[in-house]
């Protein structure tokens, strides 16, 4: 057995347990830990049968096990800073917002030197 | 003779000056606009130098002309202008103005660019600054601006990125700014058009120093509005 084939999935169980923990702290929806979990496993049953990914390739009409695995990390990757871009804008935003209406709470005046 | 906005109209009007780092150059505006008879409203858009105490030393000289705001953090010149118009908002003007508070617009300005307001010609002006007195790059960056703001805004303006502009309060009460930095230009002309308010260009005088051409619309600031303004096509 290669290291890797034990490695992954060793990485994969601590990420889908940590999912979890997130999931249960509310901290992620839970299509959002189903999605996680489900590729983790997927990743698993690939570094423990190689063969499973060349099965899963022809599927698709990719000749190689690797190529579909790259091909599935880097939409995975695409995905992943496409919802972080969504999220941070909607952060800067709200943050906009707060830093408006603090400043349209507060105007300045003479008034604040003489208290 | 040159038109002169009369002193009832100058007490219902407001400039709004956004300002970020404008310590050493901010005074001489904003006390040549308080001078002249107009009221401001001032937002320090999260300045890490001592703007707002230079500010604040102008608004003991004219407590009545100046009125200040604060961001706690620098968000963009489109968000310190959104502060602005919503503060405005609370004094009941009939006129708003804004401009730059780093030197670059003359205040003498400010009555060419009220006239149309005034005399009813319009309800939107936008100061247009002479291509002359701008530097190349600069003219470069406007004319590829005022390109992109053709193609995705459906307007035709000769500058697009001038941060000299005048509104009625009804006008204003109509559009909407949701830009967060330079791309308010932009979206000002935008909102303006697409509310069918009547707008002029005005001709405005622009004074180029080192120090006011290292801000304002360079290349990169144009990419940046170029990928915020496909983004708003969506």
């Amino acid at each position: 057995m290669l290291l890797y084939s034990i490695l992954v999935p060793i990485i994969s169980i601590i990420a889908i347990v940590w999912f979890l923990f997130r999931y249960l702290n509310e901290k992620n929806s839970l299509l959002t830990v189903i999605l996680w979990v489900l590729f983790w496993i997927i990743v698993s049953l690939f570094a423990i049968f190689p063969d499973f990914s060349n099965a899963f390739a022809k599927l698709f009409g990719i000749t190689r096990g690797l190529d579909f695995i790259i091909i599935i990390v880097f939409a995975v990757l695409v995905y992943t800073i496409f919802k972080l871009y969504t999220k941070i804008d909607k952060l800067e935003d709200d943050v906009n917002k707060i830093v408006k209406e603090v400043a349209l709470n507060n105007e300045i005046s003479l008034d604040d030197e003489e208290e | 003779m040159a038109f002169e906005v009369n002193e009832e109209d100058k007490k219902s009007t407001y400039v709004i000056l956004p300002a970020y780092n404008e310590a050493t150059r901010i005074q001489p505006v904003i006390e040549e606009i308080a001078e002249k008879g107009y009221k401001m409203v001032i937002v320090n858009d999260g300045s890490s130098d001592n703007t707002l105490e230079v500010v604040r030393q102008s608004q003991r000289k004219y407590p009545k002309n100046i009125f200040i705001y604060s961001h706690i953090i620098n968000r963009g010149v489109g968000v310190a202008m959104q502060t602005g118009f919503d503060a405005v908002l609370k004094y009941n003007p009939k006129y708003i103005v804004n401009m730059d508070s780093d030197g670059q617009h003359s205040v003498d300005d400010l009555d060419n660019v009220l006239e149309p307001l005034v005399t009813g010609r319009a309800q939107a002006v936008i100061g247009v600054r002479p291509l002359k007195d701008m530097p190349l790059s600069r003219n470069i960056a406007n004319a590829i601006m005022n390109l992109l703001t053709r193609i995705f805004y459906k307007v035709d303006v000769s500058d697009s990125q001038t941060g000299f502009r005048a509104i009625t309060l009804d006008a204003l009460k109509k559009i909407n700014i949701n830009a967060r930095g330079y791309l308010i230009s932009s979206e000002f002309i935008r909102e303006v058009n697409d509310n069918d308010i009547p707008f002029e260009e005005v001709p405005i005088k622009t004074i180029y120093t080192p120090e006011t051409q290292a801000k304002g619309t360079n290349v990169t600031v144009a990419f940046k509005i170029l990928l915020q303004m496909i983004r708003h096509q969506f």
